[in-house]
């Protein structure tokens, strides 16, 4: 099963406290311990949300309104995708993970094509595979 | 440059639920989508998430870390799913997330994503050293796993 985690953080208050060189190597051990475990299939963070855009559809033509987005309480900051076992396994490297501010992370399990087996079309199930296919070769991995 | 594509929806679109649109050509509609991409050669990564019924909150507030279960009932709008692309530009990346074929009261938050390089002189060197062994270590390992 693939787990995601969501880092969900109030990116106003943590623009007020600058980035502790100690957090790095918290995170970068967090990180070994989980391509030591063989868990971490892909990890990222996204930059502050002046760089960043927001597209609403709401109407006949999509909106676009761009960054920061100062209304929202909270932001997704990164995310990294599990493999795992069970979904205790992916709680108890949520509970790991080295923050202490409040923030907040979402575990949402990733689907697999079997979950659209019986909903999607089988030839966009078959054409979808091929798809991955094709991106990861395009892209080197 | 990468950026993410965030959809940001009420649960209750969920494609199995939502009244209308017969989900075969939500299906249809998205696999042009993805096939578009792909042809433009911008797609890295894209993901779909389940229900949040089968996922839970870790909350980290100094000393512990507590666990609550899903469904997030009291969120109004949840991540459905993303697209990571590599694009030239911020609005290149925004002309694609106005492409994308999802119904009204949904969002796609566009958002750059961050590159090693960027935090030299942020975070201590072997920390970025270290970081970009991880990298490489999981390229190979899913590479094996692709062959075998």
């Amino acid at each position: 099963m693939r787990f995601m985690l969501l880092l969900k953080y109030d990116e106003a208050a943590q623009a007020a406290t600058p980035p502790d060189p100690a957090m790095f190597e918290e995170m970068g051990r967090f990180n070994t311990a989980m391509v030591d475990a063989g868990v971490l299939l892909a990890g990222e963070g996204l930059m502050p949300s002046a760089q960043g855009s927001v597209v609403a559809f709401d109407g006949e033509e999509p909106t676009v309104s761009d960054g920061p987005f100062t209304e929202a309480k909270e932001l997704v900051g990164g995310f990294w995708i599990l493999k795992v076992d069970s979904l205790q396994e992916a709680v108890s490297w949520a509970r790991r993970a080295p923050f202490r501010h409040g923030e907040r992370l979402e575990v949402r399990r990733v689907s697999e094509p079997e979950d659209f087996e019986d909903i999607a079309p089988p030839e966009v199930m078959e054409q979808e595979e091929q798809l991955r296919a094709r991106a990861a070769e395009q892209h080197g991995q | 440059m990468r950026y993410m594509l965030i959809m940001q929806a009420p649960e209750s679109m969920a494609v199995e639920q939502a009244g209308g649109v017969p989900p075969a050509e939500v299906f249809e509609a998205m696999g042009r989508y993805n096939h578009d991409l792909v042809e433009a050669g911008v797609l890295l990564a894209a993901e779909g998430l389940t229900p949040s019924a089968e996922g839970f909150v870790v909350t980290h507030d100094g000393e512990s870390a507590t666990v609550t279960d899903g469904p997030f009932t009291e969120a109004k709008e949840l991540v459905a799913g993303f697209w990571i692309l590599e694009v030239a530009s911020r609005e290149e990346a925004v002309q694609w997330a106005r492409r994308c074929p999802i119904g009204p009261g949904v969002r796609l938050e566009v958002r750059r994503v961050g590159e090693l390089a960027e935090f030299e002189g942020v975070a201590p060197t072997e920390v970025l050293d270290a970081e970009a062994t991880l990298r490489r270590r999981i390229a190979e390992r899913e590479a094996e796993r692709h062959q075998s």
